[in-house]
């Protein structure tokens, strides 16, 4: 049973980063691989903040937001010149840029040492420490953030991302300043990020460097493609897919650190058959 | 300050590994127009095929080198054979094949540390048997003498090939216009097929000599690549003397980069450069 409740708690998490990136790659069209250093900036201001200053869990939450917000402004920006696979390879240096940073600014991150003893949150007397009510907590967020990104898909604001998607000096003409949809987005996309690194630094209680490299980029982008492209549901189920799959290579019985090898083999695998079977993924409604 | 002579020395070694990279890299974007991130992989699987034959079978170290850059000719000729080439015949968008690149990338680094361990292995026969010498108060191994060498060599027989020979003038007309080549009888398919070998082959040499120079790790070819697809884009790309001028570059800004700041940061410093060139100078150096 905790071993079921660990799986929903981490695909909880995956499923809001899947939901929050979608926003940008599916409706907007951007391909962003730096989701991992958003998520990374929302797990770092948590612990840093219930390790040295006591501040509790949710001001620690709103604290990674307004950091990714501040950002994912400026990354926005420079990314806004910036199109197509150009753009892609742009985020790819964003992410080992920030992710050097996690790596070398010792006196705030400690490096690769990590920073171990995360506090888990409590709340009217409810102490989250239990995993069942962490769990609990965590899908009230996913909810809550699912149906905020629904009401953003469904907007009309989301309408002129669309358009920007398909054909962006087109909807420049109707007089729309696409930079700043395109930055709104991915600044929103950003935050929603922080959150869910921060409910994962509280949930593992350690955070180092290696959970937010490149890789962990890569690993969110499969999750939207199988799930498919501009469709919320299809993160939720790709978030789904890719949690449990892995998990059945650990009960044909590989050794540990080969079936954490096997998973990216699973993962890439994936990726390429997708392109060339599936390009919208399982329910997508936009090809890449 | 004796320490000018090593940092030169060093920038100009850094630029001949990466000159190498950006070579390969350049001749498949060249004919394809897309970033092949599998070429880092590529790198890679050069290094263990090495080990492979020269340590576990104990061949003679040339034999070894020469059905090590074989196998690494192959490995790319079969990913463009299998996942490419079809992906291209369906007009599929340069994204699409990003990410599968990618995902091929992701899933031959994992076969690599499943077979191999993921743990960082020398090809040298031992530290500190390397014969050294000393150049203007500057120091610099018989290693790396051999890489400077064969990059120059490797250069050489490129430009070469591809300008003396009927091979090179079909790799030339496809980079111009894929469409008009193959309107002039050109097998435009077969051409780019041995474009992935040749652009392979000299990733898998690179892969070698890096091995002999520090040593192989399953993931040494990311931050090798992303160094040979920055030394491509800011040098020109797609264009082969770009490549070598935009590698010495990054070779050189990277080593002064760290005089003043410490090593850590190498590729926060290449990644400033790559988006500093990406807004200011988009079409690298060498293009109009």
């Amino acid at each position: 049973m905790e071993y079921l409740i660990h799986l929903a708690i981490l695909f909880a998490i995956y499923a809001i980063l899947g939901v929050s990136l979608n926003l940008v790659v599916g409706y907007t069209g951007l391909l962003s691989v730096t989701h991992a250093a958003f998520y990374g900036i929302g797990a770092y201001a948590t612990a840093i903040l219930l390790t040295k200053t006591g501040t509790g869990f949710f001001a620690s939450i709103i604290v990674g937001m307004i950091v990714a917000i501040a950002v994912s402004f400026f990354i926005g920006i420079v990314l806004s010149k910036f199109k197509g696979d150009y753009y892609a390879l742009g985020t790819v240096g964003f992410n080992t840029i920030i992710f050097a940073i996690f790596l070398n600014l010792q006196s705030l991150t400690k490096g690769p040492l990590g920073i171990p003893g995360i506090s888990k949150p409590k709340l009217f007397g409810i102490n989250f420490a239990d995993n069942f009510n962490f769990l609990i907590l965590v899908l009230v967020f996913l909810g809550f953030i699912y149906f905020a990104s629904c009401f953003v898909a469904n907007s009309s604001f989301c309408r002129v991302l669309k358009a920007i998607r398909e054909d962006e000096e087109a909807i420049q003409v109707f007089g729309y300043n696409t930079l700043y949809f395109k930055l709104a987005i991915f600044v929103i996309s950003a935050a929603i990020a922080a959150v869910a690194g921060s409910f994962f630094a509280s949930y593992i209680t350690f955070v180092d460097p290696s959970s937010f490299r490149l890789m962990e980029s890569v690993f969110i982008l499969a999750i939207i493609i199988l799930g498919g492209l501009a469709n919320l549901r299809g993160s939720i189920l790709g978030a789904l897919c890719l949690i449990l799959l892995p998990e059945i290579l650990r009960f044909v019985g590989f050794s540990v650190d080969i079936a954490a090898q096997m998973r990216q083999v699973v993962y890439g695998v994936i990726l390429i058959l997708l392109m060339l079977y599936r390009p919208q993924g399982l329910i997508g409604e936009y090809k890449l | 300050m004796d320490i000018l002579p090593q940092l030169i020395i060093n920038s100009i070694i850094a630029g001949a590994i990466y000159t190498l990279i950006a070579l390969g890299f350049n001749l498949i974007y060249g004919a394809t127009k897309f970033f092949n991130l599998a070429h880092g992989v590529v790198v890679a699987i050069g290094g263990y095929s090495f080990f492979y034959f020269a340590k576990t079978l104990g061949l003679n170290i040339y034999v070894a080198v020469i059905i090590g850059v074989l196998l690494v000719g192959f490995v790319g000729y079969g990913l463009n054979k299998l996942v490419y080439l079809p992906l291209r015949k369906r007009k599929a968008s340069n994204m699409v094949l990003l990410v599968a690149s990618l995902g091929a990338f992701t899933a031959l680094q994992a076969i690599i540390a499943i077979l191999f361990t993921s743990q960082f292995k020398t090809l040298s026969h031992g530290v500190g048997i390397q014969r050294i010498f000393e150049f203007f108060c500057g120091v610099i191994t018989q290693t790396q003498i051999i890489i400077i060498l064969t990059a120059i060599l490797v250069m050489v027989g490129l430009v070469l090939l591809l300008y003396k020979t009927h091979l090179g003038k079909a790799v030339r007309a496809i980079s111009d216009d894929e469409e008009m080549a193959r309107i002039v009888g050109i097998n435009t398919n077969k051409v780019i097929g041995y474009t992935f070998f040749i652009g392979s082959a000299i990733a898998g040499l690179a892969g070698i000599l890096v091995g002999f120079d520090t040593g192989i790790e399953p993931t040494m070819g990311l931050s090798l690549l992303l160094k040979g697809v920055i030394a491509s884009i800011v040098g020109g790309i797609g264009n082969i003397y770009g490549g070598v001028l935009g590698a010495f570059l990054l070779g050189f800004v990277e080593n002064f980069g760290i005089w003043k700041i410490s090593g850590e940061w190498k590729d926060v410093i290449a990644f400033a450069l790559l988006i500093v060139f990406l807004i200011f100078r988009p079409k690298g150096i060498m293009n109009k």
